[in-house]
């Protein structure tokens, strides 16, 4: 599966739920195959989109919240798909797009082959063998960004 | 700030890292039962797990000790700031013992370099253990 796939793959599943995704090259590739007021595009505080996630479903158990991080940006807050464990969240989906690698930044190798994201909290696993170059840049500003997502719940 | 100061401004969502002199403070939220409250484990999850409060029309409120300050830089700086998400801090800021010691020095310099646009409560915990 190429990473294009995964995130073909994620966008598919989804009909009205709110989804977060992380920074780099995954919030390029979302942005650019299907853009919706509902998407959060989380560039920059790589590792935080699933506690965002995790401060949304907490708040909203009526709706469906979903996150996609990449193996990267999970292993940098390991601790926060802890807290998901723990907390357990049934409205809090997690999709990881595991590369084994920072591609973004060049594809150096990250240690994901040292855990299974799979023991956590209703995660799904999509395992990346082959990468496609990135997507364009985002062009929506952050501010605008923030206030349609918001406006999704408030 | 006392629980009831802070519930007193509205905070209806509480996300934090404990500090000793958090103790009451976190006992008090616990027993009411109309605020949420996460217990986060670091203090860079626990602003994100506020950000999605936020997005979901609730007044949050941060707590952290001031050694946890360096794990909320990046998120401050590269998500509440550039979004211009408003979520408010309250600091507990540690003298004593010997690893509290630098960081106190610069605590207030940190706090103001971060030019965090919403609310920072520093609170001095020298009169707790
Ligand atoms: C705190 C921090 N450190 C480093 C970076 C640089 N950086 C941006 S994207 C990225 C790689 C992300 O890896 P992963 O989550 O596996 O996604 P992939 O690029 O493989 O799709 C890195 C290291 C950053 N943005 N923030
Ligand atoms: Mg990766």
């Amino acid at each position: 599966m190429t990473r294009l796939e995964a995130v073909q793959a994620v966008l598919d599943s989804l009909t009205n739920e709110l989804l977060v995704v992380t920074t780099g090259y995954l919030s390029r590739d979302v942005f650019k195959i299907k853009d919706r007021k509902e998407n959060f595009y989380m560039c920059g505080s790589m590792g935080n989109a699933y506690p965002i996630g995790i401060g949304l479903a907490v708040n909203n158990p009526d709706k469906r919240i979903v996150v996609l991080s990449g193996d990267g940006a999970a292993l940098m807050s390991l601790g926060s798909l802890a807290l998901g464990n723990s907390l357990k969240l049934p409205s809090l989906q997690h999709f990881i797009v595991d590369n084994g690698k920072y591609a973004s930044t060049g594809g150096q190798p990250t240690c994901a082959d040292g855990i299974d994201f799979s023991q956590f909290h209703n995660t799904t696993v999509y395992s990346v063998s082959e990468d496609e170059p990135a997507s364009p840049r985002i062009t929506l500003g952050p501010i605008e960004m923030a206030e349609r997502f918001r406006s999704c719940f408030v | 700030m006392t629980y009831d100061e802070c519930r007193a401004k509205g905070y209806d969502f509480i996300v934090g890292v404990p500090c000793s002199c958090f103790k009451q403070f976190i006992v008090d939220l616990q027993s009411d039962t109309a605020m949420s409250y996460i217990a986060a484990n670091r203090e860079d999850t626990a602003v994100a797990v506020a950000v999605g409060a936020y997005f979901s029309g609730k007044k949050p409120l941060v707590f952290l000790q001031n050694s946890g300050l360096g794990h909320v830089v990046n998120i401050v700086s590269s998500l509440l700031i550039p979004y211009n998400i408003p979520i408010d801090f309250l600091i507990s800021v540690r003298k004593e013992p010997f690893e509290h010691t630098h960081m106190y020095k610069i605590t207030k310099d940190i706090v103001s370099l971060l030019e965090i646009d919403s609310q920072v409560y520093l609170i001095d915990s020298s009169s707790h253990s």
